[in-house]
């Protein structure tokens, strides 16, 4: 329902402008105009102007029409493809419309606004690997400034990482689109899926777990917002009314490992008995264990991470960290080097890197890491 | 006139990219005067050029005039209908892959080509079809193509209900390419025996489908206690949902744990006691576990429920050459055999039916018939699936 408002908002944002631009035909390709083709530029000319005009007085269903016959005779007609899957979109014809923005985008691919509409629509009609790869291009892009169809762009690209298994980069994107002003209220069921690590749409959650997922998405927009008190509330309300979900234990021991230690470490430990295959509940608790000076008890973890995810770039992280600490310089930045390939936007990892190449004296190694912190930590670093 | 809205933070992109094509379409169509043949071969050579430099919406702009005035030239339908593919253009593609398919003597990839644009485009009967014929051809195409139209062959496969031969290829899929989001969730719709697409599912039933594709991909990759963690969650929350202790019943199955499967069957038929799946594999269990003539009733059951279910009458042609029924055993395996020519235990049981009756001469022909179709698969499957066949006897003794 909320995501449906927002499309509808961004769309009459997009039809209002696109009814008070008049627009040209020069997007068709013209052929030279003898007989019949002739008349059949000039029978295309009338339809689009009344195409047109149907539409602007908001006459759909007979501008539908008059589109479909106007592609009919010139099948490259940019402002036909484009409005006639704008209609089409709203009246919730989405497959259309798709197929529409499909050949939009074919001729003019570089236009934000059609991949956003075009991984809308496949949204609607469930080809989320389709959708996401759309939504990310039309992010890439740009939409022109257009601050309500952005906004509907992240919020189903965060949706469909989640849904992807894409945890972290869901989570991360959700926290930006609140500092960046989006309301929170939207977000709280996709955050809490995501901090759950449930790889659903809002719109997928079992009936009998949308407390839940209000709960945690509530309890980490109050962390987000350092409410730590309401936070507390919330996890341990969560954890008290579903001691066996997976990923409750985790989501509280995440929270209490930077207040109370000792008892994020037991929490964490609670969800490796629920969940014996958590790989992020081992690098958390490793990571607790590197800070305590305990590497010893952190190896095993991360091990154990790296055997269930070898290709885990925060394990391989993790990993080397544990093996800096316990003085094994040679094997960590050989980890950390690994972990780099993988996530080279991590600046967590050119830290770390940093740190072992100075400790082993390898100073131009460690000047270089320095320098792409610098410049990852720059606005225009796109990460 | 102004530029509609998308166009005006990048309307001199478009443009740029316009003129082009029009001086493209005015040129072909301005120059009358060059014979044919001289204007294909010159369009021939710009849409190759075109295509060659990723100058992609141009390149279908000149093959499809270049196959306006020669529809018989193949190689254009081919490399237009690829092009379009590339650009999810599949109602568009499909038609050219048409033409491709029906003007050339092998068309190998393009049938697979084909039916995914028909999966695209809904017309699963067709696709289903084209996926067949390209499996009859032996499955040609890149490692890619064949991971791709294996994988929705598969989806179709389920969603006709032929469940065990959809997750045949998922298997395959699982062991050659391992874990992806897609692939768990097609293994979860086969493995509950769901007819749907992963389209076209109830949303309240992701979860479900999820954890039931969790549990079959690490059953297929052999991670049983992944498997077992995935298995729990799923009866945790779903323990009363149709099929649900069926496919458990199934992967205790797979590991040999017989007792488990049983009971798993049983809790099945309790919640769908017209499950003839369930009764088919609760008796192959009976059958191994020495208990023929329990097995024989319940997969006489499932025969009535369902006479052309092929394991059915297998499980009842086993149960009663197990009673000494030999005479009847053999009129059901017969049944099976017809059914499903290409499933070696059937053979198998035949051969020992056949032996009993003392027609000797028959039970040879079916001995070789099973060593024959020994491993192989019972679809036309793409050739890497051949490892995942789901069931497979010892050899005749």
């Amino acid at each position: 329902m909320i995501v449906s408002s927002i499309i509808v908002l961004s769309l009459s944002s997009v039809l209002s402008q696109v009814q008070t631009a008049a627009a040209p035909h020069s997007g068709a390709p013209k052929r030279v105009e003898t007989g019949s083709a002739a008349s059949t530029a000039s029978s295309f000319e009338q339809l689009s102007k009344n195409a047109d005009k149907a539409r602007t007085e908001n006459r759909d269903e007979e501008a539908i029409p008059l589109y479909e016959r106007g592609l009919h005779l010139q099948p490259r007609w940019k402002e036909g493809l484009w409005y006639l899957s704008t209609i089409l979109y709203e009246k919730e014809r989405y497959a259309n419309a798709r197929d529409l923005l499909r050949r939009f985008v074919s001729q003019d691919p570089d236009v934000g606004p059609g991949w956003a509409l075009l991984g809308m629509s496949e949204f609607q009609t469930r080809e989320y690997t389709r959708s996401l790869e759309h939504l990310r291009h039309a992010m890439a892009l740009g939409m022109g400034g257009r601050k309500e169809m952005t906004q509907s762009v992240f919020y189903f690209v965060a949706v469909l990482l989640t849904r992807f298994e894409q945890y972290s980069d869901s989570t991360s994107m959700m926290l930006a689109m609140i500092k960046s002003g989006q309301q929170s209220d939207l977000l709280v069921e996709p955050l809490g899926l995501a901090a759950l690590r449930m790889p659903l749409l809002p719109a997928e959650i079992p009936a009998d777990r949308h407390e839940l997922v209000r709960m945690a998405g509530k309890g980490a927009l109050a962390l987000e917002a350092q409410r730590q008190e309401e936070a507390q509330n919330l996890f341990s309300g969560m954890v008290a009314a579903y001691p066996n979900e997976p990923g409750v234990h985790f989501l509280y021991g995440a929270f209490l490992l930077d207040v109370r230690p000792e008892d994020g470490v037991a929490e964490m430990r609670r969800e490796l008995q629920v969940s014996p295959f958590h790989v992020p509940a081992r690098l958390r608790l490793a990571e607790e264990y590197v800070k305590e000076e305990r590497p010893d008890e952190a190896l095993p973890l991360v091990q154990e991470a790296i055997k269930l995810e070898p290709g885990h770039a925060p394990a391989r992280m993790m990993l080397g960290e544990v093996l800096v600490a316990k003085g094994d310089l040679a094997g960590g930045i050989r980890e950390l080097e690994t972990a780099e390939k993988s996530a080279p936007q991590t600046v967590r990892i050119h830290w770390d890197l940093l740190r072992a190449y100075a400790a082993s004296g390898r100073g131009k190694d460690a000047t270089r890491e320095k320098e792409e912190i610098e410049r990852l930590n720059r606005p225009d670093a796109g990460h | 006139m102004g530029w509609p809205f998308w166009a005006a933070p990048f309307i001199f992109i478009p443009m740029v990219m316009v003129f082009p094509l029009l001086a493209l379409f005015l040129t072909a169509n301005s120059s009358p005067q060059h014979p044919p043949q001289k204007r294909f071969d010159e369009i021939a050579k710009q849409a190759e050029v075109a295509r060659i430099a990723d100058r992609v919406d141009e390149a279908i702009v000149l093959y499809s005039e270049g196959l306006r005035l020669r529809p018989s030239w193949s190689d254009g339908w081919w490399l237009l209908g690829s092009l379009l593919y590339d650009q999810d253009r599949f109602p568009e593609a499909k038609e050219a892959f048409k033409r491709f398919v029906a003007t050339t003597p092998k068309p190998g990839p393009a049938y697979a080509f084909l039916a995914l644009c028909e999966y695209e485009t809904r017309e699963y009967d067709k696709s289903l079809q084209h996926f067949q014929a390209w499996g009859r051809k032996g499955s040609s195409g890149t490692g890619e193509l064949i991971d791709v139209a294996g994988f929705h062959w598969a989806l179709l496969l389920t969603q006709e209900g032929r469940f065990p031969e959809a997750l045949y290829l998922l298997a395959a899929k699982a062991q050659k390419v391992g874990r992806s989001p897609a692939l768990v969730e097609a293994m979860g719709l086969a493995s509950l025996r769901m007819t749907n697409l992963p389209e076209d599912y109830p949303s309240e039933k992701r979860e479900l489908v999820w954890l039931a594709g969790e549990a079959a991909f690490y059953s297929a990759v052999g991670q049983h206690d992944r498997e077992e963690e995935c298995a729990a969650k799923l009866l945790m929350h779903y323990s009363q949902e149709p099929n649900v202790h069926y496919f458990r019943g199934t992967l205790f199955g797979f590991q040999k744990e017989r007792a488990e499967a049983a009971r798993e069957y049983q809790e099945e038929l309790k919640l769908s006691p017209q499950h003839v799946p369930a009764m088919v594999e609760l008796a192959l269990v009976q059958i191994d576990d020495f208990k023929p003539a329990e097995a024989a009733p319940l997969a006489g059951r499932a025969v009535a429920l369902d006479p052309k279910n092929y394991r059915a009458h297998y499980a009842l042609g086993r149960a009663l050459f197990e009673t000494d029924r030999f005479q009847e055993s053999s009129d059901h395996l017969e049944t099976a055999k017809q059914l499903a020519p290409g499933s070696a235990p059937i053979r198998f049981a035949l051969a020992k039916a056949y032996k009993a009756l003392g027609r000797s001469k028959e039970a040879e022909r079916e001995s070789s018939a099973f060593l024959s179709l020994r491993g192989k698969e019972e679809i036309s499957a793409p050739p890497q699936g051949k490892n995942a066949l789901p069931e497979q006897p010892g050899p005749p003794k």
